[in-house]
């Protein structure tokens, strides 16, 4: 268990902005976080970051381990048990390379391996597209990940750093990665405050996992094979649990990160002008700038509307979600992803928000939004959005619940 | 320091599943497989000969395809119909198995799969079914001693199979019949066409003939079992704390001390107790797994003549199980399963192979349970 | 190098202690067991140990609470070998460069076997071997099929042999079509490696100093190991020991090594026996005909030309 820290008194050096993309400020965090193995192998979005890491590593800007691995299954196999030996590791994919590594990032998962990586989020093959879908990072919700979604790259720069806390906690011990939405994030250079090393250093301890595949540790054997009559759901049971108790560890490192970096966050939820909505547009990522300007033009024009921005989806804030949409009247999920064929066609987001809501004692009505194949929506798309939400939520029946506003064609 | 803390296992029963008729049969992993497999086979099609659902399988979680592992199959008999899902292992506790099969007689001395006892899961009046040389009256002897703990009140049939056919399935159908009756001779010889092993009729027409049946009346106290058999198991007491080694050292134990199913499962812990990512403790060096003996698998064990010993090592070096200790050579027979490597390694022909049964009680069994490798044959 | 790690001279010099103990779930008689044991002895306390999927995985444990290793052991993916070793490999040299951990010589050996290293993980035990990391070793043990599934076929099959997947029946009556694929010659290829070789449980200490050499050499290594398959070849339990001699005996398993650059044969057999005398007490090779045992004898004596001229000359030539 990670000991509460005595408050020191802190003074916030007056920090310089940095212009940095994505991929530059991940790699910052990385150096700032002291990772010891990185493991890389190219796909784009993401590459950019190990290409930045491999240039610092290159100019000893920090020192590490980086294995140029045969394959993304290779690149997750060898974080895996590098941080199953007690180094901190770093690790990323995007699209069909994120799935080829699928079940190296399983056996991560229900392993208890600490791992932390980023998915730059990317549409999957086929056919080959550089445009952004969330689905690459969707499908691995089941696996015992951590996953949160940045806003921007400042916030993707933090959320590595804490994704390190949080992940390597003795209640978590899970992996974690960040979703960055391909291109958006990883390609666009922002102002960043990269955090001193000094405040990295007080913000997170270094990684020490109960029992290391080491000699030093003793005979450990670490996931051998079971016969479930004797064991099976216990272990199961530790994983569910892990994920219960890293939503009371979230909480605390983030405000251990405000308290030290100086930068805050509500932890998983943020809202925008929820206070008097009677409708709201919900979404994760980059994407929730437009989302948040066009809502602010609504507002102006009296709509009262407001924006939800999920931060994690796993741990789910399933009861901090109920508590934000208790008393909207409709909510539009604004999504990347697809699952076709599931429940009234419509995305993984929506699915998630929907179970949640269905324990809330008065239900928002919901529309789901699909923006997929990669092409971009632009403010006039959300603005439709909004107008559809509005509708719904005066009495306006739908004929079906997901729309997909950038098709050419018949929406059928 | 681990406190202890005494259980009583629970039993549970399955009474949808004590409706049904079940026939049990144990064999020798891959060289038996086949025969378990063709047994169960045919008995279950002449069980839907005569109007019942039947299903056979086998025991699938112990995945026991490999050279002298335990293996169960299972034949269930409807009354007349299953209407229950039949789960790929049937924890054997409760009043189960009609028939219980025995392939080979070291199952009568030895432990069956899971560290269960033969009798764990009988019902009362059931009937045990022996392929074996020996007479039914060594075989009760045998049980009394080594493997049941509760009445019993049914039959012993021993057969000599393979006498009559090397695949010593058909005999052994044969000798069912005669401790069985809601399957008949008839039946038997029908199913047999249909699954186009006429060729084996005459078997299991002679097996039927040959077989020698005796009817037991026994009382649970009258057995040695159950005289000796402890009640309680001894596990670590839940103290709230996680991941220590030391529980798991104690869990071991109670897993090794485990005298039949029951206790196997009682011996295992709750979720709170493990250590985060699937860690567990091996052995520390030059200790042995003691929570899995795998001498309750052999049928024959090598005997070592220090006569002719020169204390070559190389019968430890050989050994694939690691169970004959360094210095001074010697078996270490909790471990052994009786593969013989280490006779053909001897350079002074020193070690040599005895029936388990002979070694432990005297008895010579004619039935020999290996097979070359022309009598073998996939059975998975 | 003057002076090379000590080796065992004498089977009396073995280490007694076991790390890879008694109490596991392999086949009575099982020959990948028994290697286990042999590589874990000569590696000694120091080491790690990594257990691809495959029967060295599902046979050996499977009983909660208790494992047969009394040295660090985990579980990898089977296609994962390859890249669990570099895992930890620089995990240990990160920890060990930044002051994170005490300086040791740690032994990592992963043990793929002919599926985990052949077919599905051969690119990632490629990769592996591109690199620089001391004291890891990619122990192949070639059962010559995946036996723990139950007997399908691999690319280490030889050909010849009925597996499930490649039945000897009324019409295709071969079996296996397929020829053995030689992992011992692919690890050589890939330049600058530190030791490859070949090995089996006969001669006796041969195996066991082979995996001294091999984790001395200072680079990645490479044994491939005929692991002789009481299950899978149809062969009686005890036959296990004798099966391997014969495969030296018979030429059909070549015995070599490959350290520096340099090519060695460890054992010449003299005068070689035919292969019906190894073929023909395996169940596997039991429908063959004579003509086609005779077959695989003569090309055993072809490849043999080039194993001797290689030896010659001290580098490799592809013996067909």
């Amino acid at each position: 268990m990670s000991a509460v820290r005595p408050v020191p008194p802190i003074t916030i050096e007056k920090p310089v902005a940095k212009v940095w993309t994505g991929a530059r400020a991940i790699a910052e965090a990385v150096k700032l976080a002291d990772v010891d193995v990185i493991a890389a192998y190219p796909i784009r979005p993401y590459t950019g970051i190990m290409n930045a890491i491999a240039a610092m590593i290159a100019d000893g800007e920090f020192q590490a381990e980086i294995i140029v691995a045969d394959s993304e299954h290779s690149q997750f196999e060898v974080v895996k048990h590098a941080a199953a030996t007690g180094a901190r590791v770093f690790v990323g994919s995007s699209g069909v390379g994120l799935m080829y590594a699928y079940e190296a990032m399983l056996v991560t998962g229900l392993g208890s391996v600490p791992v932390v990586g980023v998915v730059g989020t990317r549409a999957l093959d086929d056919p080959g597209n550089f445009g952004m879908e969330w689905t690459d990072a969707f499908t691995t919700r089941y696996f015992g990940w951590l996953i949160s979604w940045p806003r921007d790259v400042q916030e993707a720069l933090d959320m590595v750093l804490v994704a390190y806390r949080v992940a390597e906690d003795h209640r978590v011990l899970q992996p974690h990665f960040v979703a960055l939405d391909g291109a958006a994030l990883t390609h666009v250079a922002m102002p960043v405050y990269p955090p001193t090393k000094k405040q990295v250093t007080e913000f997170l301890p270094p990684y020490r996992p109960p029992y290391r595949i080491d000699p030093m540790d003793g005979p450990v054997t670490k996931a051998q094979h079971i016969a479930p009559s004797l064991i099976g759901p216990e272990q199961r049971k530790r994983i569910d649990v892990a994920m219960l108790k890293a939503k009371e560890v979230i909480i605390e490192a983030w405000k251990d990160y405000a308290r030290y970096v100086g930068r805050e966050y509500p932890p998983f939820i943020e809202t925008k002008w929820m206070d008097d909505a009677e409708i709201a547009l919900l979404s994760m990522g980059a994407y929730m700038k437009d989302i948040e300007l066009v809502v602010s033009k609504l507002r102006e024009k009296g709509l009262k509307i407001g924006t939800v921005r999920l931060r994690y989806l796993r741990p789910f804030p399933a009861e901090e979600l109920v508590k934000v949409l208790s008393g909207v009247k409709a909510v539009g999920v604004i999504e990347f992803g697809f699952s076709f064929g599931s429940p009234y066609r419509t995305g993984p987001l929506y699915h998630e928000v929907a179970t949640a809501l269905y324990e809330a004692d008065e239900r928002p009505k919901l529309l789901d939004f699909l923006f997929l194949g990669g092409r971009e929506p632009k403010p006039e798309h959300f603005i439709k959005a909004a107008e559809m939400v509005n509708e719904l939520a005066k009495g306006k029946t739908f004929e079906k619940k997901a729309y997909w506003l950038t098709l050419r064609g018949e929406d059928i | 320091m681990v406190r202890l803390v005494k259980v009583k296992p629970h039993i549970e029963r399955f009474p949808e599943y004590e409706e049904l008729d079940w026939i049990v049969s144990h064999a020798i992993g891959v060289d038996q497989t086949s025969d378990a497999m063709r047994f169960s086979q045919v008995l279950a099609q002449a069980a839907v000969i005569r109007g019942y659902e039947s299903y056979y399988y086998m025991r699938y979680d112990d995945s026991p395809e490999r050279n002298y592992l335990p293996m169960i199959y299972y034949v269930v008999i409807g009354n007349p119909k299953i209407n229950v899902l039949l789960r790929e292992e049937i924890e054997p506790v409760g009043h189960l198995f009609n028939v219980i099969a025995v392939f080979s007689s070291n199952y009568l001395i030895q432990r069956t799969a899971q560290r269960a006892l033969l009798f764990d899961g009988a019902k009362t009046n059931a009937t045990l079914v022996v392929n074996t040389s020996l007479s039914p009256d060594a075989v009760i002897s045998l049980v009394k001693k080594y493997s049941l703990a509760q009445d019993w009140n049914g039959k012993v049939v021993t057969i000599s199979s393979s006498k009559i056919d090397k695949s010593i399935a058909f005999p052994m159908i044969g000798a069912t019949l005669r401790g069985y009756e809601k399957i008949d001779l008839d039946a038997v010889l029908r199913a047999l066409d249909i699954l186009g092993l006429e060729k084996k009729k005459d078997s299991v027409r002679k097996g039927y003939e040959q077989a020698v049946v005796k009817e037991v009346n026994i009382r649970a106290e009258e057995t040695e079992k159950f005289k000796t058999m402890k009640h309680e198991i001894e596990i670590p007491e839940f103290d709230g704390k996680y991941w220590n080694p030391e529980v798991y050292y104690a869990y071991q134990k109670a897993a090794a001390t485990a005298e039949n199913y029951v206790q196997r499962i009682a011996a295992m812990p709750r979720w709170e107790v493990l250590a985060p990512g699937l860690i567990e403790f091996g052995p520390k060096p030059g200790d042995r797994n003691i929570g899995f003996t795998t001498g309750e698998w052999r049928f024959q064990r090598p005997v070592i003549n220090y006569k002719k010993c020169i204390d070559c090592k190389l019968c430890h070096l050989y050994c694939p199980d690691g169970a004959i200790d360094f210095n001074p050579i010697k078996v270490d027979y909790r471990f052994c399963t009786g593969c013989g490597v280490c006779v053909t390694v001897c350079p002074t022909k020193a070690i040599e192979m005895m029936q388990e049964i002979q070694a432990m009680e005297g008895l010579i069994d004619e039935e020999v349970p290996v097979k070359r490798f022309e009598e073998r044959e996939y059975g998975y | 190098m003057s002076s090379g790690p000590s080796l065992i001279r004498s089977v009396k010099e073995i280490p007694p202690i076991d790390y890879y103990t008694s109490g596991h779930r392999t086949c009575a008689g099982c020959g990948a067991a028994l290697i286990y044991r042999l590589v874990t002895k000569a590696a000694g306390p120091n080491t790690i140990l990594i257990g691809p999927t495959g029967c060295m995985y599902v046979a050996n444990s499977h009983q909660f609470l208790t494992s047969p290793y009394a040295v660090p052991w985990y579980h990898t993916q089977l296609g994962a070998g390859g890249a669990a070793g570099i895992g930890i490999a620089a995990a240990l040299r990160a920890l060990m460069v930044k002051g994170k951990r005490k300086p040791e010589d740690i032994n990592i050996i992963v043990f793929g076997g002919d599926g985990g290293f052949a077919d599905i993980g051969f690119s990632g035990l490629s990769m592996a071997l591109t690199y620089d990391y001391p004291r890891l070793l990619y122990l192949l043990y070639d059962n010559e099929s995946y036996a723990n599934t139950g007997i399908q076929a691999s690319s280490t099959t030889p050909w010849g042999a009925t597996t499930t997947f490649t039945p000897s029946g009324k019409v295709k009556r071969i079996g296996n079509e397929r020829y053995k694929k030689n992992m011992a010659l692919l690890a050589a290829a890939h330049p600058k490696i530190k030791y490859v070789a070949t090995a089996t449980i006969y001669p006796p200490l041969d195996l066991m100093n082979k995996v001294i050499k091999a984790l001395n050499s200072g680079g990645p290594s490479f044994i491939h190991v005929l692991t002789p398959c009481p299950k899978g070849w149809f062969y009686a339990p005890h036959e296990t020991y004798e099966l391997a001699r014969l495969a030296v005996e018979t030429g059909m398993w070549v015995l070599w090594e490959y350290s520096e650059g340099k090519f060695k044969l460890n054992y010449k057999p003299r005068p070689r026996k035919h292969v019906k005398e190894y073929l023909r007490r395996q169940g596997r090779f039991a429908h063959l005909t004579d003509e086609e045992i005779d077959m695989i004898d003569k090309m055993v004596e072809e490849e043999w030309k080039y194993w001797l001229e290689s030896d010659k000359l001290g580098k490799i030539i592809l013996p067909w």
